[in-house]
Formats: structure tokens, C-alpha cells, sequence
């Protein structure tokens, strides 16, 4: 997922020659201008974009009195980061949050280097990952620390925040602009139900139908029994392909489960539901053909006795030294 | 003597005590793996506690235990244990104690408390079967209380031993539900009243509670909704109201929570709305029909309007408290991994995985959505209350492992439909010959099969035939066959079969140790019994002072005041999270900075568990993370969990991991001289065997802390903590120790010589002093 510039040390090595050439041998500004050349841009946009030149020119330049955060990202299409879009949203949002705080002050800026507009900071960091968030303090080398961790942090702007507020003592409390999507779904499907029962007003009758809600509670409780909620808090992969290119289905251990697992239970245990209820039904109904009775119960009774064998077989190969097993190893 | 044997309700009586017994006992004796392996013990942690506030109630008596502040636990706070503990189960026990010896029967307090739960859950059978009796059939009743008599899901609660709450709470839920059906049903007084009463005992017992008072308003609305209200309706429910809320209040720890906070409020709202109703209804019997139709849509509009805004006003006006975390991570999932991570780091909060749904239930789990088809197929005023039971109570146990309890009632219930449909139909025969052949091979089946259970269900149905008898010659179309009826009963009854064979090894082999005594298997298969715990508890009791304070991890806390009678920092009530976090922080922390914030807590001994010799998992560093999480939550600047990661993000203890890891005081006390130890002639020294890894730092000493004592499989070991004064002193080489003395003269000349001043000045007359020039 990590967009990798290995491949692009020669351009880099292209761009850094370029840019020393180009680079004018301008008088750096003195500390306080710096600062206020800063916060007017801040002021501008919470985000500051950095080219090389910049990039020496605010945050390697020395003495400083402020800290700088920054990302350093790859955020043009071409390089197709989907996760650099992703970091660099949750980014502006810690940036806004505290552009707009009361805690927003001089002694610390937001900015960020696109590879493509300063490869040679890349180069000069030794970077080749993106996106990476550093921390430069107002004094001292960067340490290891100062590298956000994104591996294990992930990029949430909360963890985000906690980092800068460990790295540089400004409490950062994220505001994110309320997300509406949530409501307005709510919305929309309140004023199609709404609007549904509005032009059916006439023929209500459906909102007694047994079958629908009955229909619906099962499939309720065979997403439930089949662990939906585990992989919607967990997250698990859909499918775990190893090294050798296989592919598992089901996972090995107890402890876990895959999405497509969670499927085929589902399909399992819905089999079950259902070759019962047909076996009932087809005992309880009484006008009916004898023939066609007699043919519903044994698909009926087959359909149980099959799927919960190879239900009972999935669950023996996940619970180790399990012992019993019905038709199926 | 004939119309005794051919009386069927004779029969039937007879059957559905039989079957009951037999599931009793049979329910009973499973749960009594752990007590024939081991012995008559507590488990775990919590029902130390329990047992420890029981033998404390017993021995002081009732008032003395509301009032009791326990001075032993979170040290130096202390914890009112009267005002903070659900009384019900030590009541029960209690009072069982106290009929007992009013019998002079001479039984022990701690055997009750160990083989309560075991009888309780034939109680819980018996209400099961009332309920399912009420919603469905008496046969669907006697399938869901054998079922209930062994399913794993409640056994996991309910071994002997396994003294908690819950074991007494699910016969208390039961029966709640089964007395509610009752006055929903009758609509009379007296069984409201007997359900607030079984509500009283039900929040006396156990904090789920809260699902009887949140699930009977909820069957009250959907009923309403349905447009199925009756006076009957109004009558239980508000009786229902009324009393249960009084009732509630009484509990010293409930308090005036059920008018204060957002988890009771919807039984209220229900209750206004039931009034409103009643008033519609009746104005609908006074009011001409145009009259009604503008007074109703106002005064609903109205009403609604009303109670909502009162709810909002004063939740915001902090009359009633919102959802508390608990419960708040019930609906909004990743609440608690967020934000309160003691609840998250208990592993019972995790989601459940399909395979403890059917680890738990096996083959109810894949048939209970039958008996809800069939529910909500013949729908009838106590068959929504069994469905929304299921659809509430299967999204509770998806989120929540732990609330596979309040699960596993409903899908016996509903499981027992399922079947008990099944089976009356195939069993009942459809015309003449099929029926004897039928009838004999039922009870050679029923004789051949050993488990109680079994044996029942075919006597049930036995009666059902016998029952139907008379109706049964009226009809005369075609039947199945005698062939495929049997093959399905035979395949059926394999199944089942093997649900009761599931049911055995689950409970034999995972929910029957007592996690206090551990045992190991051998090669040949020989038993080692592991007694650590319990060898180091009582090395505490007799070596230390008696209000000598422990530092441990909280999950201890209980097990250390309960067997070693000391003094805890933290326990398993886990109350105050940052006199756990401060725990946490000097476990994590460097050894001297460890030693301030022990000293400040005024600890004695210092306690952790280590696997890491015999491989035990669930020791302290593995539980280290959650330690250092919950450290962090409190005191951001001292302790960052990335630290103890290695460079790679991996936890190890090997020489690889992270130099703060491998120098923290919890790391020491657990690796103490385990560099020294090997423990075979393949293995290299210092080899941990839950990690599987040789320990990156061997060589080092404690400065401030002494190895009091390390158990026979070194999983305990606990330390002393030093005095200021024992390593405060400055080092001295042995060769400076003794006192030189200059002068050599015996003591006898010494007497003897007359005191004179060293250096005396002299004057010398009549001389200058040399000049110096």
C-alpha cells in the first residue's frame, strides 16, 4: 500500500542537482521574520506546502523557536497513493483543529512536501516511504521519536494529536466538521419508508405480512450467529492468501474469523433453517400430495443432516482435538 | 387402578415431573467435573469475593454486612462494600446457611456457596420449562428445559464453584419473564405483583437487570404498536411499573438509579405512554368518531412531544445521568476500545466469533431461528415478547462474549419449538398399524438410550400420543409412511445425541477448571496437579503482617484478600481507574521510579505471576500491554506504549525488544534469576516457554525490592519491598568497617594516668619570639 520511491532515486538525484542550481543564494530572513512570514501564511492556510527551498528555508534553517510538524506525502494522482489521500485528510483536520483553537500560537506549524515538489528533502532524509509525519523541534537533532508511527498508530488526527501533544506540549483537541452523511442516510431512508407507506396508504396490508417480518428476524439472527458483528468491530481480511499463493478460507484458530468465512456459515446455518422448516411444513400440511410430501421431508432431512456435518466439520478443523464429527470428518 | 394408568393428564403430570427431575439431576451432575478432579474450591476471581462478603455476612450478620467498609481492598481508599455489591446471591446462600443449621445440619458456608449454582440451574430448567409451557407447549417446554439443563452456554456460568451472580440471575430472569407472560396472559393483579416481586430478587442478584426492565417496556410498545392493547395489558404493566420501581430502589447499590438514569428511562416513557393510551381508549368510548379523530391526532402529538422534551430537559439539566460506558458500548461498538480500555482489555467485552455461537450452543444455535418462524408465524400477544427476547438478546451476545448468557435461555426456548413441533408431528401417527409399530420402536429407542434426557423427550411424546388418541380415528387422509417417519426421528435423534455428547466434552474440557488449582497432562497420561496459587497465598497469610499491603495486578486483588487475608491495592471491582493506572505506572516504570510510587502507596509486598517455567499464558506479561494502556490513559508523560515495542512494532522479550521493556519493574520481578535456571539439559538458561524465546536481559539485580518467595513452579513469586534505610546507606568496603583506635595503652594505665591537655601552650619567660624579618 506504501507508494515505494526506491525506483525514483534517479530522479531524485536529477531534481536535487536541478535545485541547487536553481536555488538563489538569497540572505536567509532573520528568526522573527520567519515566524511572522509563517504565521501569515498559517493564518492564510493551516497547511503551509513546502518545496525544497522552503523546506530549508523555515524548517532546517537554524535558530528556530517553533516546532514544525510535517508530512511528507505524495498526493499527485499519477502516483496513485490512495493512503496518502487518506493520511492527508486526517492531517488538515489536526491542522484546522488547531488553527481555529484557543491553544493556536506561533510555536508550532503545520506543513507538508509532496515528493514531487521536493524530492530532494526525500533524498535528503532518506526517506522512501510515504506518507511519513516528522516532527522537528525548535532544538536538537530529530530523534527516532520523532517520526510519527504510522505501522502501529495508524494516521487517526486523535493519535495524531497525542503525538504532537507528547512531541511538543500543545494539546491539540481535534474538532472534525461534523460528518452529516450518517444523518442524511437516516434521512433519506426515514422519507423513502415515509414516502413508500404514503403511496401504499391504500393497501397496507403488507405490514401484517408474517412472512416478511419473519423472513427478516431470521436473517437478523443468522447475521448475528454467524459473527457479523465481530468482523464489523474487528475488521478481519476477507480472505487470508499466504505466502505460497494459497488461499485459507477459514482461519485456524479459534480466536478469529475471516468475512468470507462468516459467509459461508451463514449459508450453513440458513441451509439448516430452512431444510427443517420444510421438513416440518411438509409433515404439517395435510391437503396436499402424499408423493410430494414424502420427497419435501427426506430433501428436508437431507439438507439438515448434510450442512450441519460440514458445519460441524468447520468447526472441528478450527477447535483443535475436537473429537465428534457427524457424516463428515 | 385402570383409570389411574389410562388417565392422561395422570400421565402427563407424571411425565413432566419425571423429565424435570431427571434434567435437574442430570444438569446437576454435569457441573460437577471440576469438584470430582480438584475438590470442593472457589473459582476464579470474582467468587472470591462473593464467598469472602458471604462468610462476612454469615459471621456478622446481615446489618453489619450493608454496612461493612472494607478497609483490606484499594488501599489507602478503602471500598464501602455494603453500598457497592448486589446482595442477592449472598443472601441466598446465607439464608440457605441459616435454614440449614436451624435443621442442625452442619454445612459449611463454603459448600453452599460452591454448589449453589448447580442447584439453581435446575430451578432455571424448571422456569424455563414454565415459560416455554406459556408461549408454546408443554412439550416445547420439556425439550427447553433439558436443553437448559446442559447447554455449555450456561454451564460456562454455572459449574460448582463458580460462585457469581450470574448463577443465581438467570433462574431470576427466567422466572421474571415466565411470571410476566403469566399477568400478560391473565391480566390479573396478583401475578404483576409476583413478577415485581421475582424483579426485586432479580436486581437484588445481578446488574442485568437491565434488560428485564428495558425488554418488558419494549414488548409493552411493540404491543401497542401492533395495536394488540388491552386492559389486561394495562394492568400488569403498570402494576408491573409501580412495584418494580419501588421495589428497585430498595437495593442500597441501585439506589435512585431508576429514576436517574437514561438506562431505566425508556420504562417510564412506556408507562406515560400506556396511560395516554388507556385515556384514549376510553375517550374513544365517549367521543363521537369525528370528535375523536382531531382529539386523538392532537393529544398524541402532544403526549409524544411532552415526554420527550421532559426526557431531553432533564437529561440536560443532569436529573438523569446518560448511558454509562457500559452500556453505551453495547450500542456504539467502538466506544469502549476507544475510550475506556479496562473495559476493553477484559476479555469477556470481546465480540463473538460464530464459533463460540456454536462452541456455546451447538445444534440450538442452528435451529432456535425455526422456533422464531414458527413464533412469529402464530403470532399472539407472549409470542412477541419471546421474539423480540431473541432478536434483542442475539444482538447483545454478538457484541459482547459475555452476554452469551442472556442468550443462551431464549434459543432453548426457541430450539425447543423447533424440535417439539418437529417431533409432534412425526411421532403422532396417522393411521392404525404405522401407530403400534411406531409407538414400539419409541420405546425400544428409548430404552436403549442411556441419557436421562433422551429418555424423556420419547416419554413425552409417548403421552402426546396417547393424548391425541381419541381425535386421532376421526381422520382419515394419507399419512408419511411409517419408513420415513422413523428415518427422520432416528436421524433427528443422532443429532441430538450428539448435542448431548457436545455438551459433556465442552463442559469436561473447558469450562470445568477451577483456574486456581491448574492441572498438566503427561505423556502417558498422568495428572500433575499445579497448586501455586494457593501454596503462595498461604505463604502470605503466615509470613506476613497482618495488615501487610500487596501490590498485584488487579486481577488478583480478590484472591489475595479472599485466601491470604492481606491488604490490596486494587481488585477486580474495578472502581477507580487511576489507583489502577498508578498501579500500572510502577509496574512499567524503572525500577527506582517504581520504588517512589510504591513507597507513596505504602507497599509491602509486591506480587506477579509468571508462566514463564511451567508455560502459563496468562501471566502478567502478556496481560504487561494492557498494564501499560491503562498507565498511559493516566499519565500520558511518563509512560508511551511505543516504547516497550521493539524497533520492528513486535512485544518481545528477547534481546531484541525494547531497552524500556527489558528494565522495567515488571520485566525484573517476573525474569528475577531466571537467567540462572535451566530447565532441561536441551534448552539453553533462561528460556521462557510462553514466549518461546531465551530472555534478552539475565544478568541484573534488584536494588530496592528482595525475592521474598517463588513457588514451586515459579508462578507466583513475590517480592519485599526495602525500607529506606536497608539499602540507603552508604557502602562501605569491609576492610574500613571496625573503628581504629590510635591509642594502644591498656585500660588499666589509662585509669591511671591524670587527665592532661594535648599541646599544651607553654610559656617560656623572658624570650622573645624569634623575629621573623
Amino acid at each position: 500500500m506504501y507508494f515505494s520511491l526506491n525506483i525514483l532515486i534517479l530522479a531524485g538525484l536529477c531534481c536535487l542537482l536541478h535545485s541547487c542550481d536553481a536555488q538563489v543564494k538569497s540572505k536567509s530572513p532573520s528568526l522573527s521574520e520567519r515566524v511572522q512570514q509563517l504565521t501569515e501564511l498559517t493564518l492564510k492556510k493551516s497547511v503551509l506546502r513546502l518545496n525544497s527551498a522552503k523546506f530549508k528555508e523555515y524548517v532546517k534553517a537554524t535558530p528556530r523557536n517553533y516546532s514544525v510538524i510535517v508530512m511528507f506525502t505524495a498526493l499527485t494522482p499519477q502516483r496513485q497513493c490512495s493512503i496518502c489521500r487518506h493520511a492527508n485528510d486526517e492531517f488538515l483536520i489536526v491542522a484546522n483543529s488547531f488553527r481555529y483553537s484557543q491553544a493556536f500560537s506561533n510555536k508550532l506549524f503545520f506543513t507538508m512536501v509532496d515528493f514531487d515538489e521536493g524530492a530532494d528533502v526525500f533524498q535528503m532524509l532518506r526517506l522512501n516511504t510515504a506518507p511519513i509525519f516528522m516532527h522537528f523541534p525548535p532544538k536538537g537533532k530529530v530523534k527516532s521519536s520523532d517520526t510519527f508511527d504510522i505501522q502501529r498508530l495508524g494516521f487517526g488526527a486523535e493519535s495524531l494529536a497525542r503525538w504532537i501533544a507528547e512531541r511538543t506540549d500543545v494539546q491539540i483537541r481535534v474538532f472534525r466538521p461534523p460528518s452529516y452523511s450518517g444523518t442524511m442516510a437516516l434521512i433519506t431512508l426515514f422519507a423513502l419508508v415515509a414516502g413508500f407507506l404514503y403511496l401504499r396508504r391504500n393497501n397496507l396490508d403488507f405490514l401484517y405480512n408474517k412472512t416478511l417480518w419473519g423472513i427478516a428476524a431470521v436473517f437478523f439472527c443468522l447475521a448475528m450467529i454467524s459473527g457479523q458483528m465481530w468482523n464489523h468491530i474487528r475488521g478481519p481480511p476477507f480472505v487470508h492468501r499466504s505466502q505460497s499463493g494459497g488461499v485459507a478460507y477459514i482461519h485456524g484458530s479459534s480466536q478469529g474469523q475471516f468475512v468470507l468465512e462468516t459467509y459461508i456459515v451463514i449459508v450453513l446455518n440458513s441451509a439448516v433453517v430452512m431444510g427443517m422448516i420444510m421438513m416440518t411444513d411438509a409433515a404439517g400440511r395435510k391437503n396436499c400430495d402424499v408423493r410430494m410430501r414424502q420427497i419435501l421431508v427426506c430433501v428436508g432431512l437431507a439438507i439438515v443432516a448434510i450442512f450441519f456435518s460440514v458445519i460441524l466439520s468447520i468447526f472441528r478443523s478450527k477447535a483443535h482435538s475436537y473429537p465428534y464429527s457427524f457424516l463428515f470428518k | 387402578m385402570k383409570t389411574t394408568v389410562s388417565n392422561p393428564s395422570g400421565w402427563k403430570s407424571l411425565i413432566t415431573f419425571t423429565v424435570l427431575l431427571l434434567a435437574w439431576l442430570s444438569g446437576f451432575s454435569s457441573r460437577l467435573f471440576a469438584v470430582i478432579r480438584f475438590e470442593s474450591i472457589i473459582h476464579e476471581f470474582d467468587p472470591w469475593f462473593n464467598y469472602r462478603a458471604t462468610a462476612y455476612m454469615v459471621q456478622h450478620g446481615f446489618y453489619q454486612f450493608l454496612n461493612w467498609f472494607d478497609e483490606r481492598a484499594w488501599y489507602p481508599l478503602g471500598r464501602i462494600v455494603g453500598g457497592t455489591v448486589y446482595p442477592g446471591l449472598m443472601i441466598t446462600s446465607g439464608g440457605i446457611h441459616y435454614v440449614l443449621h436451624a435443621l442442625n445440619i452442619p454445612v459449611h458456608i463454603r459448600d453452599i456457596c460452591v454448589f449453589l449454582a448447580p442447584v439453581f440451574s435446575g430451578l432455571t430448567a424448571i422456569s424455563t420449562y414454565l415459560l416455554t409451557k406459556e408461549l408454546w407447549s408443554a412439550g416445547a417446554g420439556l425439550f427447553a428445559a433439558c436443553f437448559i439443563a446442559i447447554v455449555p452456554g450456561y454451564i460456562s456460568r454455572s459449574v460448582a464453584g463458580s460462585y457469581d451472580n450470574e448463577g443465581i440471575a438467570i433462574f431470576a430472569l427466567q422466572y421474571t419473564y415466565y411470571l410476566w407472560v403469566k399477568s400478560v396472559k391473565t391480566g390479573s393483579i396478583f401475578w404483576s405483583c409476583l413478577t415485581a416481586l421475582s424483579y426485586f430478587y432479580m436486581v437484588s442478584a445481578w446488574g442485568g437487570y437491565v434488560f428485564i426492565i428495558n425488554l418488558i417496556p419494549l414488548h409493552v410498545f411493540v404491543l401497542l404498536l401492533m395495536g394488540r392493547y388491552s386492559n389486561r395489558l394495562f394492568t400488569s404493566y403498570t402494576t408491573f411499573y409501580i412495584l418494580g420501581l419501588l421495589f428497585s430502589m430498595q437495593i442500597p447499590f441501585v439506589g435512585f438509579q431508576p429514576i436517574r438514569t437514561s438506562e431505566h428511562m425508556a420504562a417510564s416513557g412506556v408507562f406515560a405512554l400506556v396511560l395516554v393510551v388507556a385515556v384514549l381508549k376510553y375517550m374513544q368510548s365517549v367521543l363521537s368518531k369525528a370528535e375523536f379523530k382531531y382529539f386523538f391526532t392532537f393529544a398524541a402529538v402532544a403526549a409524544a412531544a411532552f415526554v420527550f422534551l421532559t426526557v431531553v430537559i432533564l437529561t440536560y439539566l443532569g436529573f438523569i445521568a446518560p448511558w454509562s460506558g457500559r452500556f453505551y458500548s453495547l450500542w456504539d461498538t467502538g466506544y469502549a476500545k476507544i475510550h475506556i480500555p479496562i473495559i476493553a482489555s477484559v476479555s469477556e467485552h470481546q465480540p463473538t466469533t460464530w464459533f463460540s455461537f456454536f462452541f456455546d450452543l451447538h445444534i440450538l444455535v442452528t435451529t432456535f431461528p425455526v422456533g422464531l418462524w414458527y413464533c412469529i408465524k402464530d403470532i399472539n400477544d407472549e409470542r412477541v415478547f419471546v421474539v423480540l427476547y431473541a432478536i434483542s438478546a442475539v444482538y447483545f451476545a454478538g457484541v459482547m462474549v459475555r452476554l452469551m448468557l442472556t442468550l443462551t435461555p431464549v434459543v432453548c426456548m426457541l430450539a425447543g419449538v423447533a424440535f417439539s413441533r418437529l417431533f409432534e408431528l412425526f411421532l403422532k401417527e396417522e393411521d392404525g398399524p404405522a401407530a403400534a409399530a411406531a409407538a414400539n420402536a419409541g420405546d425400544s429407542d428409548s430404552d436403549t438410550e442411556a441419557s436421562g434426557d433422551h429418555k424423556s423427550r420419547n416419554m413425552y411424546d409417548k403421552a402426546g400420543k396417547l393424548r391425541k388418541m381419541k381425535h386421532e380415528q376421526q381422520r382419515d387422509n394419507e399419512g408419511l409412511g411409517m419408513n420415513i417417519r422413523t428415518i427422520v426421528i432416528v436421524a433427528v435423534m443422532m443429532m441430538l445425541m450428539m448435542f448431548a455428547v457436545h455438551c459433556t466434552w465442552v463442559t469436561s474440557n473447558s469450562y470445568s477448571s477451577p483456574s486456581i488449582v491448574l492441572a498438566s497432562y503427561g505423556q502417558d497420561g498422568s495428572r500433575q496437579i499445579l497448586d501455586d496459587f494457593r501454596e503462595a497465598y498461604h505463604w502470605l497469610s503466615h509470613n506476613t503482617d497482618s495488615d501487610a499491603r500487596v501490590m498485584s495486578w488487579w486481577d488478583y486483588g480478590y484472591q489475595i484478600a479472599g485466601m491470604a487475608n492481606r491488604t490490596t491495592l486494587v481488585d477486580n471491582n474495578t472502581w477507580n481507574n487511576s489507583h489502577i493506572a498508578l498501579v500500572g505506572k510502577a509496574m512499567s516504570s524503572k525500577e527506582e521510579d517504581a520504588y517512589k510510587i510504591m513507597v507513596s502507596l505504602d507497599v509491602d509486598y509486591v506480587l506477579v505471576i509468571f508462566g514463564g517455567v511451567i508455560g502459563y499464558s496468562g501471566d502478567d506479561i502478556n496481560k504487561f500491554l494492557w498494564m501499560v494502556r491503562i498507565a498511559e490513559g493516566e499519565h500520558p508523560k511518563d509512560i508511551h506504549e511505543s516504547d516497550y515495542f521493539s524497533e520492528r512494532g513486535e512485544f518481545r522479550v528477547d534481546a531484541e525488544g525494547s531497552q524500556t521493556l527489558l528494565n522495567c519493574l515488571m520485566y525484573k520481578l517476573c525474569y528475577y534469576r531466571f537467567g540462572e535456571l535451566k530447565l532441561d539439559y536441551r534448552s539453553p538458561a533462561g528460556f521462557d516457554r510462553v514466549r518461546n524465546v531465551i530472555i534478552g536481559n539475565k544478568n541484573f539485580d534488584l536494588k530496592y525490592l528482595e525475592e521474598a518467595y517463588t513457588t514451586e513452579h515459579w508462578l507466583v513469586r513475590i517480592y519485599r519491598v526495602k525500607k529506606e534505610s536497608e539499602f540507603n546507606r552508604p557502602r562501605i568496603p569491609v576492610a574500613d568497617r571496625s573503628v581504629r583506635i590510635a591509642d594502644l595503652t591498656s585500660k588499666k594505665a589509662r585509669q591511671r594516668k591524670k587527665g592532661s591537655i594535648k599541646s599544651k601552650p607553654t610559656v617560656v619567660k623572658g624570650r622573645k619570639p624569634a623575629a621573623k624579618l
